[in-house]
């Protein structure tokens, strides 16, 4: 069900964004284009969905990020995660804040980013403050059936996290986007023996890389705009060599 | 010309999508759960591993439940611990004799995976045995785990 549904999002975003009008903030001129930088709230969207359909996690996350130049933007995130997870031989119980900070960097160029579409990759340190709990385990051997629990433990996981995706300005001031991560496990707080299954923030703790996949509705605040210079275009090598003087005209007349 | 760029991104990460779906698929668990006392059977005489003709081995006030009933062919021999006290004993039968060997040893638990749960290991001390058929026990490796690796040798 679960996946049903990150699934269903991912293609009402792909339908979304391909009928994507082009903006009106940016102004092209012939070798500059201005590109307004902005301040955004983003909420993500899939954790409270996927709750509905599934009790046993709830991740809610949102984060505030400021464009420095056409290309970077400094990043903050924060997250609340409960998690629940039982199978016949035990119980595990995870709870916990996180944060996460670090940079974004937009591949687009500006003359096709114009300020509203964001393609680019992302990498943040996530730092997790949460409370592990295994209220019961059983094994069972040749001697019987023993059942123990772990108690709560609070503990700081710690993670470096890579994302890329895409982020595409739906209304003024408001886009929506999505972003693929790839995490690289720190430390989890606990011992080697004892990693939790799960901690906010990262995903399975028993795991050295986890992945994950959000969805985020934008609120875009524009503060300043800024005039970036167009690279301009090297023009492209003549297919027929010997015909020099017909392609020495046609130079810079193709866009 | 916008719309052909981000549809080529679509694609890429629509395809990142399902690989990270296909890979998050959780699944059963096939690792071993239980963390035996791998214990090697050498002939003391040539000091080399060697299956006793019969193999009788099944735990102090457990007779009814045997671990091995007369098996042949037994050259590394595996005894549980229990997990709930902090030693046990057990009546070992090397072709037709009988012997005991009593382990001490402290039990932690640990985490095998998500789809295995918990199990628990152990830190033996030096075991405590009779000598009637065997005449010496040493100990290889003294953290019992589920690892592959032998733990103690018995010499008979």
């Amino acid at each position: 069900m679960r996946k049903t549904f990150v699934f269903i999002i991912s293609f009402l975003f792909i339908l979304i964004n391909g009928t994507t009008i082009k903006g009106q903030d940016s102004v092209q001129f012939g070798d500059s284009v201005i590109i307004p930088l902005k301040i955004r709230i983003g909420i993500e969207v899939a954790g409270p969905v996927i709750y509905f359909t599934d009790k046993s996690i709830l991740n809610l996350e949102g984060y505030l990020s400021a464009d420095l130049n056409e290309k970077i933007s400094l990043f903050l995130g924060t997250g609340y995660s409960d998690y629940k997870y039982s199978q016949h031989n035990y119980d595990f119980l995870s709870k916990g804040i996180y944060i996460k900070v670090g940079a974004d960097f937009n591949l687009l160029k500006p003359e096709t980013a114009m300020g509203k579409y964001w393609a680019g990759v992302g990498v943040h340190y996530g730092l997790s403050s949460y409370v592990a709990e295994t209220p019961l385990f059983k094994h069972e051997n040749y001697w019987g059936i023993t059942s123990s629990s772990l108690a709560k433990d609070t503990n700081w996981g710690h993670y470096i996290e890579i994302c890329s995706g895409f982020r595409a300005e739906l209304f003024r001031n408001f886009s929506v986007g999505w972003l693929i991560s790839v995490r690289k496990l720190i430390y989890c707080g606990t011992s080697k023996d004892l990693r939790p299954i799960y901690f906010p923030g990262y995903g399975a703790g028993g795991k050295s890389f986890s992945t994950g996949l959000a969805y985020y509705i934008v609120w875009n605040i524009p503060y300043k705009k800024i005039k970036v210079a167009l690279k301009k275009e090297t023009p492209e090598e003549p297919e027929e060599p010997e015909n020099t003087e017909s392609t020495t005209n046609t130079t810079n007349s193709g866009r | 010309m916008m719309r052909k760029y981000f549809l080529k991104i679509f694609s890429a990460l629509l395809g990142s999508t399902i690989i990270i779906m296909v890979a998050c698929t959780p699944g059963a668990c096939f690792d071993e759960t239980n963390a035996f006392v791998k214990t090697s059977l050498y002939l003391y005489s040539t000091g080399k591993l060697l299956a006793p003709d019969s193999l009788t081995l099944y735990g102090i006030n457990m007779d009814s439940s045997k671990i091995y009933n007369s098996s042949k062919n037994i050259t590394l021999a595996l005894l549980p611990l229990d997990a709930s006290a902090d030693s046990c004993g057990f009546v070992i039968m090397i072709n037709g004799v009988i012997d005991t060997i009593t382990f001490s040893y402290s039990t932690h638990p640990i985490l095998l995976s998500k789809e295995c749960g918990y199990t628990f290991y152990h830190t033996i001390d030096t075991p405590f045995y009779s000598r009637n058929i065997i005449d010496t026990i040493t100990v290889s490796k003294n953290t019992i785990t589920t690892l592959n690796e032998e733990n103690i040798r018995i010499y008979y």
